[in-house]
């Protein structure tokens, strides 16, 4: 594998849903016709463990990468992230179909997140295979994405004399190690965990406050990161919901907003209706999350009294409906 | 019988049967006879009895045409009001269910979950979603909802603009 070729992955979608596999096979068949690029097919990227060897490949990979995957670029970007798979956040430029009601929304503000750390330089691009239903768009934008990088390498200083091995002239590749393709697209199980975008995310602490099955810990810099993956109940959004920031992303929950859709900006998607149709304040909604999961766990559950952020308290009140009556009592027997 | 109410969400027309009560959640509420309405709103203990329910006409507006239903809790299951019950998913929008008031859900709809169509066709009678049997003493008259409706109208229409994105 070397630096100067553009390294190509797509991530299948899980189960075998035929025309995903079609379009998934259709995308790599044609992909492979391009010159310059090494394409390569790995499992649904979210559910890959450390010891699997699709991931593995995707850590050894040098330089630049496009990602294709059944689930919002942002999603896909810091899943890798967390995985140690690390790179400067490509612009895609491909965008889904719009509907006729959408309109263009203002630039969004920059977030102000803690951002990520240890990134090497080199460029992730994610692209979602949800967007179009043909190989074309998808064959184009990893064209003009091979160009970007070529003309962002060749736009670079000259490399100083001390890399050893390395001569402009001949590329020798490193000792790579082989992936089979049996070894790369084993099926690995389901998993279930939250995704921190640590452009978003701002170290508050309020998820490690909030989840009480010990999935989120701080690391060795005081950063909040997602520990225990695995200790996630399976299917509970709860904390994305308490999040000020939006930063937690469940890449398989059905609602845009937590999955990962762009934040704050109108794309071809569906408008997510939840907070009209909630009834209830996102916060509460978690609370309730969160107790079915202790309850289902053999635990008490503790309603609004533990980790609820604090800005709850600043909340200007509105006249009480059954929701805050239930809540009020569910404080006042202390539980 | 109070007279059906119209909201105007920009040219539409939703109208609002007078003689339903209304959820804030944007859902109708119909006493299964013989549960007659409850008499004095906003108190509990006063409205038990056995209801239907179904997505309110400024719901389908917002919605269109339904693509997929689904439920998470079954028949029999107790519900807080707010308790998240399902997903819908339509041609303009995707968004989690939620139950209108306290209660336990004695049936839903099954017809619906092979063809959500009707909900479009008919979302006072045959799109009925589901029954509850508890205290909808909580409602909304149709007054009150469209209120509620002429209240958050400006909020969500920018929320429909993709402006706003505040608590998920």
């Amino acid at each position: 594998m070397s630096r100067s070729r553009l390294t190509v992955v797509l991530s299948q979608a899980q189960g075998k849903h035929p025309a995903r596999r079609a379009l998934e096979e259709s995308v790599v068949a044609a992909l492979l016709m391009e010159p310059g690029l090494d394409v390569s097919v790995v499992p649904y990227l979210y559910d890959l463990g450390p010891d699997h060897t699709g991931r593995l490949f995707l850590e050894s990979i040098p330089g630049d990468m496009v990602v294709l995957a059944w689930m919002y670029p942002r999603a896909a970007f810091w899943v890798l992230d967390r995985d140690g798979i690390k790179g400067r956040f490509g612009e895609s430029r491909l965008r889904p179909p719009a509907d006729e009601d959408g309109e263009e929304s203002g630039e969004p503000e920059p977030p102000k997140g803690i951002g990520a750390v240890g990134v090497p330089d080199r460029w992730i691009y994610c692209l979602d295979l949800r967007d179009f239903n043909n190989h074309d768009p998808y064959v184009q934008e990893v064209r003009r994405i091979a160009e970007e990088c070529r003309q962002r390498r060749e736009a670079k200083a000259p490399p100083t004399l001390v890399q050893l091995g390395v001569s402009l002239a001949a590329e020798k590749p490193a000792a790579a190690p082989t992936f089979t393709p049996e070894q790369l697209l084993q099926q690995p199980g389901r998993r279930w965990y939250p995704v921190i975008d640590y452009s978003r995310c701002t170290n508050c602490m309020e998820c490690i406050d909030f989840c009480l099955f010990g999935v989120y810990g701080v690391d060795g810099q005081d950063r909040i990161f997602v520990e225990n993956q695995d200790s996630c109940k399976k299917g509970c959004p709860a904390c994305s919901r308490v999040c000020p920031e939006h930063a937690i992303i469940f890449p398989d929950y059905k609602t845009p907003a937590i999955a990962g859709a762009p934040v704050g900006s109108v794309s071809g998607l569906k408008i997510d209706l939840t907070k009209l149709f909630g009834g209830a304040d996102a916060i509460q909604i978690a609370a309730q999350e969160r107790d079915r999961e202790l309850v289902a766990d053999g635990r008490q559950a503790v309603g609004l009294t533990v980790g609820i952020p604090k800005r709850q308290a600043d909340r200007v009140q509105g006249p009480k409906d059954d929701l805050d009556k239930l809540m009020d009592s569910l404080d006042a027997l202390e539980l | 019988m109070p007279e059906d109410l119209i909201f105007l969400m920009g040219k539409f027309e939703a109208v609002l049967p007078g003689g339903l009560r209304y959820a804030r959640n944007h859902m109708w509420c119909r006493p299964l006879t013989p549960t007659p309405l409850p008499p004095v709103l906003g108190e509990s203990g006063r409205g038990e009895g056995r209801y239907a329910f179904g997505f309110t006409t400024y719901a389908m507006r917002l919605m269109q045409d339904v693509y997929f239903l689904d439920w998470i809790v079954g028949d029999g299951t107790d519900v807080q009001p707010g308790q998240h019950i399902g997903h819908i998913e339509t041609s303009k929008a995707v968004s989690d269910l939620f139950a209108p008031m306290a209660g336990t859900i004695t049936g839903f709809n099954k017809e619906l979950l092979d063809d959500p169509s009707t909900i479009n066709l008919d979302n006072h009678g045959a799109g009925w979603l589901f029954e509850m049997a508890g205290d909808a003493g909580g409602l909304l008259t149709a007054a009150e909802y469209h209120k509620h409706l002429a209240d958050n109208w400006e909020k969500t229409q920018r929320l429909i603009k993709g402006k706003i994105n505040e608590d998920i």
